[in-house]
């Protein structure tokens, strides 16, 4: 027969604080080797004081506590390997560029949804001026009416009111919506690729109309192509997300969800830096006379061949090439 | 004191072969633990405004031509308050950012174990979603139809977030006092469950008004009693015996 509830307690309490003892000093700094023997033995002991009070105390507060102690050892032991430095650099060498390859499926689909998107507005503003009162902001027309570049005041001093913040973080708001945005079976990632993209074509056709062209492509030459890549990605990641939960497969829709998201947000995160870099060449290369227009061009086409020639070739082994074929199709 | 098995909650099977259960937190804790990090926020952002007026205002004349920088700054300090702050809290400090902890609420995965930089990612970036259309409807809805109060960004992670009760374990090794009477020897062994909710009422009575103090006291000492007529009397006489007596009688087998 079991002891009484109080028996039980005092005799065992004494582990069980040092067990918590160990648990808060765990969380604050390392813990000596002789320490951490300790606190396996003391966990185990806890463990089997939990499986005691669930048989013979069940729902009380010893029970709890138990539950809760054991819950706190069992999560600082069982910790998840930590990510350091040389993780983030195998990550950026090895891993990232691969799951770029094997879900280069979904990427292509979110490229030529954006294709598509920039295909439509380009013709809407091209056949029909007026389509273009639609489809450009209203800023950025009355700019172009009076033949200025909206971008050229982004450089000026400006009271920070008139610092428009959606203009700053608007990459990565962007970024960060197109991939989560996945999460409502895709639709919001579909219709941010398609938006965006008709956005970006109809801003181009209303330049070219009004004779603009050229410093249309001096703006978006530098960052344009590796930025578009970027949420490219962010698309492909948010289409994964969508298509697990569409077709979950053999999973339950929850598994497959969580296993899909862990592999998507690689994505990214993966360009996460590189979003980094190319608002850094935004903000100080594209705007303004400073660089010729060939040279801006040239820095953003080399930037996106070589950004697309690191997530190609990246980490590539033999063994992975006769292993996923069909990431080396295209 | 609910019972741990009628709330949600999840089992974990350690190694140990132990089931753990570990209590989940629902949608009251987690909008407070959200309203202390957004406060948190609010505060870092009425600071750096007051700081980037003075920078770009520009009473000394020396910071002409840094709005670029200030823009950088703007775009690094979005990126903190959306994403770092959150995910930086539950990587690095145990699955709890300071409003977390301020609730004793933690992320955790589905397994139990603690949250790791992967999961944290997707379930911080989803908050854009989960914000949709305002103030975190579509969070707010998910978390109500979801069996683990769980929001589109923790289903997408595989997490959840569980709470860390604050438990007294005081109450069981209160000091007895030995004056009044003893125990009958009549007496049956009280279960578990009794000794809990004599404990209970114990750690509460001197909060509780005299007369339901006294009721509740009485109550108890007829469903632990196997006293006769006199010693109930002497017993109910006053709270502190009364509570004394309870007291022996939950501990009365140590």
């Amino acid at each position: 027969m079991a002891a009484p509830l109080p028996t039980f307690v005092a005799r065992r309490r004494a582990d069980w604080d040092a067990l918590d003892a160990l648990l808060t000093r765990q969380r604050a700094g390392a813990l000596t080797l002789d320490e951490l023997r300790r606190l396996d033995a003391l966990y185990r002991r806890a463990a089997s004081d939990l499986a005691h009070a669930q048989t013979f105390y069940p729902d009380t507060d010893a029970h709890r506590f138990l539950n809760q102690l054991c819950g706190r050892a069992y999560a600082a032991i069982y910790q998840p390997p930590r990510e350091r430095w040389p993780a983030v650099r195998a990550f950026f060498q090895r891993e990232f560029p691969r799951v770029l390859r094997r879900e280069l499926r979904f990427v292509g689909a979110s490229g030529a949804l954006l294709c598509l998107g920039i295909l439509l507005g380009a013709l809407v503003v091209l056949w029909e001026p007026r389509g273009a009162e639609l489809l450009v902001p209203g800023p950025v027309r009355q700019y172009v009416a009076q033949g200025r570049m909206w971008t050229d005041d982004i450089l000026s001093v400006a009271p920070p009111n008139s610092v428009s913040s959606d203009i700053a973080t608007n990459n990565l708001t962007v970024t960060i919506l197109t991939f989560a945005t996945g999460m409502l079976f895709g639709l919001g990632t579909l219709f941010i690729l398609v938006n965006n993209g008709v956005h970006i074509g109809a801003i181009g056709a209303l330049c070219l109309r009004e004779g603009m062209g050229g410093g249309f492509l001096d703006f978006i030459a530098a960052h344009g192509p590796v930025e578009l890549s970027i949420i490219v990605i962010a698309g492909g990641a948010g289409l994964m997300v969508g298509q697990a939960l569409i077709d979950p497969g053999e999973l339950p829709r929850g598994q497959a969800l969580a296993l899909r998201g862990r592999e998507a947000v690689k994505l990214v995160l993966g360009c996460a830096p590189f979003l980094a870099f190319i608002g850094a060449v935004e903000g100080y290369v594209s705007p303004g006379d400073l660089f010729p227009t060939w040279a801006k061009a040239g820095l953003g086409l080399s930037l996106g061949g070589v950004f697309w020639a690191y997530l190609l070739r990246a980490g590539r082994t033999d063994a992975e090439a006769t292993e996923v074929p069909a990431a080396s199709a295209s | 004191m609910s019972p741990v098995s009628s709330t949600p909650h999840l089992d974990v099977a350690t190694p140990e072969r132990v089931a753990l259960t570990l209590p989940v937190a629902g949608i009251g804790y987690r909008c407070l633990a959200w309203l202390v990090d957004a406060t948190l926020i609010f505060f870092f952002w009425v600071v750096a405004y007051f700081v980037f007026t003075l920078l770009v205002s520009d009473v000394l004349g020396v910071f002409q031509g840094l709005s670029t920088v200030g823009r950088t700054l703007l775009v690094v300090g979005v990126f903190a308050t959306q994403w770092l702050y959150w995910t930086v809290g539950e990587v690095f400090f145990h699955g709890q950012t300071p409003g977390k902890r301020a609730l004793r609420i933690r992320v955790v995965r589905m397994d139990g174990s603690p949250v790791g930089l992967l999961e944290s990612a997707v379930r911080n970036l989803c908050r854009a979603v989960d914000f949709l259309p305002v103030g975190y409807a579509a969070g707010c809805l998910t978390m109500l139809l979801t069996a683990r109060h769980r929001r589109l960004g923790d289903l997408l992670a595989g997490t959840l977030l569980v709470r860390d009760e604050r438990i007294d374990l005081d109450k069981y090794t209160a000091p007895v006092d030995a004056s009044g009477t003893g125990a009958p020897s009549s007496a049956r062994e009280l279960t578990s469950e009794e000794v809990e909710l004599v404990l209970a009422f114990l750690s509460r009575a001197s909060g509780l008004e005299p007369q339901v103090r006294q009721r509740l006291g009485a109550r108890l000492v007829e469903r632990v009693g196997g006293l006769d007529d006199a010693q109930r009397e002497a017993v109910l006489a006053s709270a502190d015996a009364t509570e004394a007596f309870l007291r022996r009688r939950a501990r009365a087998e140590v």
